[in-house]
């Protein structure tokens, strides 16, 4: 099975994007996924894209990408978590 | 002792309650200056706190109450701390998700970390706060200090 790598954002890359890297660290290792994790500071993700495969970011998407985008504010606030995580599950699954 | 939970980063001069502050700048000039006075932060704090919000704001909107985690750069913090802030009357953020929705925010931590993976369990136990909404009210509640780090005390967090 093909690791997927993901792209942890938030706008420092210092607080939220820490609890949401274990949320997704978990979410993978339930659905029994390798994953590789990477916590970045959204500016960075336009330039990381190509190494990556998935971005998760707690802020805005400034931009678009090439790679799978999706935005899990719901980790932070529990006010939809199962539909992000459904989002990204789905999401992995089309990458493998 | 180790630093994990909250309340360990929770320290009494950085402690507001039911404040009535009547903006974002003026909550962060107040948590600055405290901060600032007390040696905890650097000079840029206050100016790289505001700029940031701006462009990544940090409003959280639950169920039934408005918060914000503002926080910036990690090397303008020398001495790491969590302000916890309770407002009189709501103060406007914008979502973190939706920079166009307004979030009215009744309460407001101020992050002030340095180290970006070693605060996990405080972290994790600050977003439990908020998806906590009866440990909020009571919060929200306190008219003193005081009362407010013994509430965060006694709900462990």
């Amino acid at each position: 099975m093909k690791t997927i790598r993901v792209l942890v954002a938030c706008g420092a890359g210092i607080a939220t994007s820490t609890v949401v890297m274990k949320k997704v660290e978990d979410l993978f290792a339930r659905n029994e996924m390798p994953v590789e994790i990477t916590q970045i500071k959204i500016a960075e993700a336009a330039g990381k894209q190509d190494e990556a495969d998935m971005l998760i970011s707690t802020t805005m998407l400034p931009t678009q990408y090439k790679i799978p985008a999706i935005t899990a504010m719901a980790f932070l606030t529990g006010i939809g978590t199962e539909k992000v995580e459904n989002q990204i599950i789905e999401a992995a699954k089309g990458i493998q | 002792m180790t630093k994990t939970t909250l309340s360990s980063y929770v320290k009494e001069p950085l402690v507001f309650a039911q404040k009535n502050f009547s903006s974002q700048a003026e909550v962060f000039e107040q948590v600055a200056q405290k901060a600032l006075d007390l040696g905890w932060v650097r000079e840029d704090f206050l100016e790289r706190i505001g700029r940031r919000e701006e462009t990544f704001p940090t409003g959280i909107q639950l169920m039934n109450f408005g918060a914000a985690i503002p926080h910036t750069d990690a090397e303008c913090v020398l001495e790491e701390f969590v302000a916890v802030i309770t407002l009189q009357d709501p103060v406007v953020f914008y979502s973190m998700e939706d920079n166009s929705q307004q979030v009215k925010a009744q309460i407001v931590f101020v992050l002030g970390l340095n180290q970006p993976h070693a605060q996990l369990e405080m972290l994790q136990s600050l977003m439990g706060l908020l998806q906590n909404e009866s440990v909020l009210s009571e919060l929200l509640l306190a008219t003193t200090e005081n009362e407010l780090i013994s509430t965060i005390k006694k709900n462990q967090l």
